[in-house]
């Protein structure tokens, strides 16, 4: 067995001629007028749905009219009263498996891709990807503009509690989605619902 | 004259109409990274930012990867290093063995496929599911990828229906559309992942600040295989690892969009732990050459490459012939000089696939000066001995002629009796300019002649016209 020494010392050996690190602070990224409405027509353009939510709504109400037929709604959120099933709970992450709906929170939405930051605040985080359809929780007013502003934003709070008492550093997973599994494998056809969930809807919640 | 190449790029060309098909799905690919290209300003400032990081953190990589590792293990992850390809699979076999793994389902890794984990494997009874959609195809076909991105484009719909009813995945017979081959290929691949006892993924960033591995796929195939199976491996590169989250966004925002023209993947998943109810995450770091490429004063900056695909794309020869045309598992202008690092014996072959148009590094995210490259590559040939006695005569041959101008004009000024040779012995296998081409005329004049006195009194009248346009 070659040890981590043996390699590194040989790569370093080997390196010619070193390079500075540049300058990142001066990238001149996008940012958007209504960075809301960017990242819901974003979410539109990748195949997914964005809905804005009245206040004073009913969140299970609204997950009831868009799935009328569901049976197993998966959720470890309080508010999800609806639930039927909790990842916190399961015996198995598999025993998520036959969920036709799956409820989680999103921290932040970013404007310019659709993608929304889901660190696990789970016990099983198969919710976020066995549910046929994934609904997505999110406050309005916390969509950032670009990855740059995101990462940077992962970075400041990674240890912060988010959903849950949970931060992404206690389950040390999370995960930017952006709308529903996809694949164009097959003679380049774009499909949705290709391993994860088939349809992705975000929430978004008023102040 | 026939380089190993080109003869393969002729079983390619037979059929026609897919050879049209695949070069114009290729160029709608590229004209969709236009799109995303162009609507963003900040676009060109981002490739030479993102090449800059990669120069730096490739030439300073024996620290960062001890920050990785580092970082990793406090995490609670193992990390693994492997020497080379021998190596990384009898680790990879170790760890499997000591959880008595029967299954293990993977998401996509070329580091896999260069290393030739799933044949070693199965070697060793342990039964191996590739789960992208495209590698699920062709590992059921017993083929390789034929792009890194888009691994089964050489298939079209019906090849997968019909493979699909041979192998029980769908049952429908005759029915192959799209979209219900991929619901069943769903179907099957969903009772894969519930009863596999490992997964495994690849990585497209190690991240040496967290210790995190950043894969994206479009399907949640990786987060499907790390999910349900109680034991995770990921499979990572050296050059895989850059510094931080900063240095993240400048190449999460580029991936998709150079290679797909996606503004994003649908997935960019962060795995810094393991599961709360699975055992330790694995990491294996594989050098397999890459301590030694950085060493080429020529070729090194080919470990600045994130695989996003777009040279393929946007490559004239790869979009004509195919990636079975290459000797090299990676194809397109990336494959070319990986596998000339890989063994220049074995496929100097492909540095004939490249018509030096350099459009691959005008595309390139990372700016890896991949046409350059391929040129440099071709003036050592005789160096390998692998250069084609043909043409280096002709070459010979014509340094000799150019570098006289004496016989460069007498020769010049008889060619046109080369009009009179009959056709059928121009145009025969001793003269390999005319396989695809038609002979040319000669003139009777050389240009030279033609142009005699001529090019004096042009360029005196231009400079007229201009000194008179200035004194308006």
């Amino acid at each position: 067995m070659s040890s981590k020494e043996d390699i590194l010392k040989k790569y370093r050996a080997n390196i010619r001629e070193q390079f500075d690190m540049p300058d990142l602070s001066d990238i001149q990224a996008i940012t958007y007028p209504d960075p809301l409405m960017q990242f819901m027509n974003m979410i539109k353009s990748v195949g997914g749905n964005a809905i804005e939510v009245d206040k004073g709504r009913d969140i299970n109400e609204i997950i009831r009219e868009l799935y009328p037929d569901a049976r197993e709604i998966a959720s470890n959120l309080p508010e999800i009263t609806i639930a039927t099933r909790n990842p916190d709970k399961v015996g198995r992450a598999r025993d998520l498996n036959g969920t036709d709906v799956g409820v989680i929170r999103g921290v932040f939405g970013v404007a310019e891709n659709g993608c929304v930051w889901i660190p696990q605040t789970m016990k099983e985080k198969a919710v976020m990807f066995i549910s046929e359809n994934l609904v997505i929780l999110l406050n309005k007013s916390e969509i950032v503009n670009n990855m740059h502003e995101a990462y940077a934003r992962l970075s400041a709070e990674a240890d912060s509690q988010g959903p849950m008492g949970k931060s992404f550093s206690d389950y040390g997973y999370g995960t930017f989605i952006s709308g529903p599994s996809k694949t164009a494998d097959i003679a380049q056809v774009l499909v949705m619902g290709a391993q994860a969930a088939r349809s992705a809807t975000v929430l978004l919640l008023p102040e | 004259m026939s380089t190993q190449h080109s003869k393969a790029a002729k079983k390619f060309l037979k059929n026609q109409q897919y050879a049209h098909w695949h070069d114009a799905t290729f160029w709608a690919v590229r004209s969709k990274r236009d799109n995303m290209a162009y609507g963003l300003d900040e676009w060109e400032q981002l490739r030479e930012k993102a090449s800059q990081i990669k120069r730096h953190t490739i030439t300073h990589l024996d620290e960062y990867l001890d920050q990785f590792a580092t970082n990793a293990e406090k995490n609670g992850v193992e990390v693994h290093w492997a020497k080379d390809a021998a190596e990384f699979n009898e680790i990879v076999y170790g760890i499997l063995k000591n959880h008595d793994v029967k299954k293990m389902v993977k998401s996509k890794s070329m580091l896999t496929e260069e290393c030739g984990m799933n044949p070693y494997l199965e070697s060793k009874g342990i039964e191996v599911v590739e789960t992208d959609l495209g590698e699920r195809i062709i590992q059921l076909k017993g083929q390789a990828p034929s792009h890194i991105v888009m691994p089964a484009i050489h298939l079209n719909h019906d090849d997968v229906g019909e493979l699909f009813e041979e192998k029980g995945i769908s049952n429908e017979k005759g029915n192959h559309d799209p979209t219900y081959l991929t619901y069943m290929a769903r179907l099957s691949l969903r009772n894969e992942f519930l009863t596999a006892d490992a997964g495994m993924t690849g990585a497209n960033f190690g991240i040496a600040e967290t210790g995190d591995i950043v894969v994206c796929t479009n399907e949640g195939n990786a987060d499907m295989s790390t999910s349900c199976p109680k034991l995770h491996i990921a499979a990572i590169g050296l050059e895989k690892v850059i510094p931080n989250y900063d240095c993240l966004a400048v190449f999460q925002r580029m991936l998709c969009r150079a290679g797909t023209g996606q503004p994003t993947t649908t997935y960019t998943s962060h795995f810094r732990k393991a599961r709360p109810t699975a055992h330790h995450m694995h990491i294996v770091l594989v050098d397999n050459g890459r301590s030694e490429w950085i060493g080429n004063p020529e070729h090194w900056e080919s470990l600045k490459c994130i695989r996003c695909g777009s040279c393929m794309n946007t490559c004239p020869v790869y979009r004509r012939s195919g990636g079975y045309s290459y000797s090299y598992f990676i194809p397109g202008p990336i494959g070319i000089n990986l596998g000339m690092l890989r063994d220049p014996l074995v496929h100097s072959g492909n540095v004939s696939a490249c018509t030096l148009c350099n459009s691959c590094q005008t595309v390139c995210p990372v700016k890896v000066n991949l046409g350059d490259q391929i040129y440099q590559w071709r003036q050592q040939l005789s160096e390998f001995g692998t250069a084609n006695p043909q043409k280096h005569l002709m070459c010979q041959g014509m340094s000799i002629l150019y570098g006289s101008p004496g016989l460069y004009n007498f020769v010049t000024g008889l060619a046109h009796w080369a009009n009179f040779i009959p056709a059928p012995l121009m145009n025969c296998g001793l003269n390999p300019w005319a396989e695809g081409h038609k002979m040319m005329q000669f003139p009777k004049k050389p240009f030279h002649e033609m142009m005699k006195g001529k090019v004096r009194s042009t360029l005196g009248s231009l400079c007229t016209f201009r000194s008179k346009n200035s004194e308006k």
